[in-house]
């Protein structure tokens, strides 16, 4: 770009003389950058470097942090699937026959005849007429 | 040159030489180190930073019909203490520390004795596991202690949160695997497949995201669907224990079938075993001819099914045309054969005189089933016992024992075993083979295979069970003929509901050798007869307050009967 530029200045010879020519030439051919002595050249690329560095291990430091809380959200998880399975399983167990029927035994209901059922000579079946029955009648059941 | 000179040169040369020498050592030993041991140091590097980890896959849950769990997985903890790590943590206060460290543990785990726990604090080892499985509140109590070389190891559990219910059908789980039971026939369902985990780790051993890492994610195992009704199975379940320990039995067994599908709706047997505790039913005996409890009876103990055999019997003839329920014959109490064949008697000596088939049924006269017998010929008969399923395996879940009959192509058979196979002796059946035959006698005529799994859920893939028949062993005419036979044989026994048919066979079953009081009294049958929905069978081993089928094992099929009525609203087919 520099370089397109100058060449182009310099083809109107007509308008500046030749010597400032060539120091316009030079300044845009060499920005600030390379007029450097080789002592800033060296602090500016050591603090490039340091720069660079810094920003890197900012960076790692980041990503560790994020892997703590990944781990810290890991453990949570295993915490709250724990409870979970733990939950479910008390949550079963207190809905299981057994459980049911001892609990009603501490409250003090019983069957009628062991363990839960009605004696057949006391149970008096009534026929109501004109019922229709619920579902599909004849079909299968689905235990 | 001078000597000075020629002197200096060979020492420079002498030192040239020897640092080229030291040179040649140092890469030698480079070498070594970097190519020759390069494998093994590199792996033992990796293995201080880069963490393997197995990823174990979830155990499959199992369902009843209704959603309830019957097995999951509860994770809980070991704990372990680091006896060495302790000593040198407490040089200089040891015997102080230890005894406030130890009377905290047995605190919180009260089960463990002090004096247990300073015996392992004693050993020389690295770490000791003190306990095993603690509840999640003392897992709690511990971590919240904060006690000093002490830690907690997390291990999943199969749990069985109903405690023993339909425990010999789902059988229980052993490091990791599946035995007895559908937990063994479906180990590989069940399992899943483990995963794994690679990743470099911190100090405290936590997986870094930077750096290389593979995760490859565990399948967890399927979760299984069962045919069984948790009601009923409890219901079953008690009432079996009831009955046994009312008649003073040996064991028992009751299983219901769904009359049209085959799906098993209980299967029980007493005595039997809780899987939570599994070991601590090691020395107990199961039914008879089984030292294991965690054997399923209704497959694995078979037994001569006595006179609910003859049910089987009339239905050949019936089917053959050579009866019908009215056919008479002479009944004088036995039978003689003129081949030499021994004596048949009937169970109570009696001689009923003129018996019609329905008649034989309801006295359950052996008389009448060697009749019939003789009529049919091993040539009619056999091939009948065959298509009702004996001696043949059903394949629910192993081990399984198909029990067998000799047959006229047999060596060693005889017509004695004809006619006693007719009533039921001189053969052995599973209960489950004997509950099939009479579904088939129930579903007029068709005999479907029996199930216990209702659906897969394969990780959202799921397959479900369709009920598959095996053939038709009767005419749909014959099963109604014979239904009509077994309610006759239900009211003459006084096995009835009020409003309801019912359609039974009593048996009672007596072994060779043994005294004739020693029985297994057993009733089989279906209910309502007209539409039948639930086959039943229930059989007590050796019962001793009343040793019949219809005294002690009938009691049960009624209340066992009445509550399915009751449970699935099942509607009254008679008028009463």
């Amino acid at each position: 770009m520099y370089g397109s530029r100058a060449w182009t200045t310099a083809t109107s010879p007509k308008a500046r003389s030749e010597a400032s020519l060539l120091t316009q030439r030079r300044r845009h051919m060499h920005p600030s950058f390379f007029r450097m002595g080789p002592s800033a050249l060296c602090i500016t690329c050591l603090l490039m470097v340091g720069f660079m560095a810094v920003l890197y291990l900012s960076q790692v430091g980041q990503v560790v942090a994020a892997n703590h809380q990944l781990q810290d959200i890991r453990n949570a998880q295993a915490a709250l699937e724990r409870q979970n399975q733990d939950l479910v399983d008390t949550l079963t167990r207190e809905q299981s026959p057994a459980y049911i029927a001892e609990q009603a035994q501490k409250m003090g209901l019983g069957p009628t005849m062991p363990p839960l059922g009605v004696d057949p000579k006391n149970l008096w079946v009534v026929q109501v007429s004109h019922l229709q029955e619920m579902g599909q009648g004849d079909g299968p059941l689905q235990p | 040159m001078s000597i000075e000179l020629r002197r200096a040169r060979s020492r420079q040369m002498v030192i040239f030489f020897l640092g080229c020498g030291g040179m040649i050592i140092l890469l030698g030993r480079l070498y070594y180190w970097q190519v020759w041991q390069s494998g093994s140091l590199t792996r033992l590097a990796n293995s201080e930073h880069i963490q393997n980890q197995i990823l174990n896959a979830p155990r499959g849950l199992i369902y009843d019909a209704q959603g309830h769990l019957l097995a999951t997985n509860v994770v809980r903890d070991d704990v372990y203490i680091t006896p060495l790590q302790f000593a040198s943590d407490f040089t200089d206060n040891y015997p102080t520390e230890l005894s406030t460290e130890i009377h905290a543990l047995h605190q919180v785990l009260p089960s463990v004795s002090e004096d247990q726990l300073r015996k392992d604090f004693g050993f020389s080892l690295q770490a000791v596991r003190v306990a095993e499985q603690i509840d999640p509140g003392q897992s709690q109590r511990l971590r919240n202690l904060h006690l000093p070389d002490t830690f907690l190891e997390p291990q999943t559990w199969r749990v069985y949160p109903s405690g023993d219910l339909a425990s010999q059908i789902v059988g229980y789980v052993q490091d990791g695997k599946g035995i007895y039971g559908l937990e063994a026939k479906y180990n590989t369902l069940l399992a899943g497949k483990a995963g794994s985990f690679t990743a470099e780790t911190d100090l405290n051993g936590n997986p870094l995201t930077v750096g290389a890492s593979s995760e490859q994610d565990a399948v967890k195992g399927a979760n299984l669907t069962l045919t069984i009704d948790s009601f009923m199975q409890y219901f079953v379940q008690t009432s079996l224990q009831d009955a046994i320990q009312q008649l003073d039995a040996q064991s028992g067994t009751v299983i219901v079938l769904n009359a049209h599908t085959g799906a098993v709706v209980a299967m029980a047997g007493y005595p039997t075993f809780d899987p939570n505790h599994y070991g601590d039913f090691a020395d107990q005996k199961g039914c008879i001819g089984s030292e294991d409890v965690y054997l399923n009876p209704a497959l694995f103990c078979d037994y001569e099914p006595g006179s609910t055999m003859k049910a089987f019997t009339m239905a050949a003839a019936l089917d053959q045309h050579i009866i019908t329920p009215d056919t008479s014959i002479n009944d004088p109490g036995y039978l003689n054969f003129s081949d030499g064949t021994p004596t048949v008697h009937n169970w109570d000596d009696e001689g009923y005189g003129k018996e019609t088939m329905t008649q034989v049924l309801q006295h359950s006269a052996n008389v009448g089933a060697a009749t019939v017998a003789t009529w049919l010929g091993p040539n009619r008969f056999y091939p009948y016992v065959e298509r009702f399923g004996f001696g043949q395996p059903i394949g629910l879940f192993q081990p399984e024992d198909p029990g067998g009959y000799r047959t006229n192509t047999s060596v060693g058979w005889s017509e004695s075993d004809l006619t006693r196979q007719a009533f039921g002796q001189s053969i052995t059946a599973s209960p489950l083979q004997v509950v099939r035959a009479y579904q088939a006698i129930a579903n007029s005529g068709v005999m479907m295979q029996p199930y216990l799994l209702a659906s897969i859920n394969d990780n959202g893939h799921i397959v479900t069970t369709q009920p598959q028949m095996l053939r038709r062993v009767i005419s749909a005419e014959t099963s109604q003929t014979l239904t009509g036979m077994l309610i006759s044989t239900a009211e003459y026994n006084h096995i009835t509901l009020p409003g309801y048919s019912i359609a039974i066979k009593t048996g009672t079953a007596t072994t060779q050798g043994l005294s004739m009081d020693q029985t297994e009294a057993s009733v089989a049958g279906f209910l309502p007869a007209s539409n039948p929905q639930f086959v039943i069978l229930v059989k007590l081993d050796r019962p001793q307050k009343t040793i019949y089928g219809g005294t002690a094992a009938g009691p049960l099929w009624r209340t066992i009967a009445q509550q399915l009525l009751a449970h699935y609203s099942i509607s009254p087919d008679q008028s009463q």
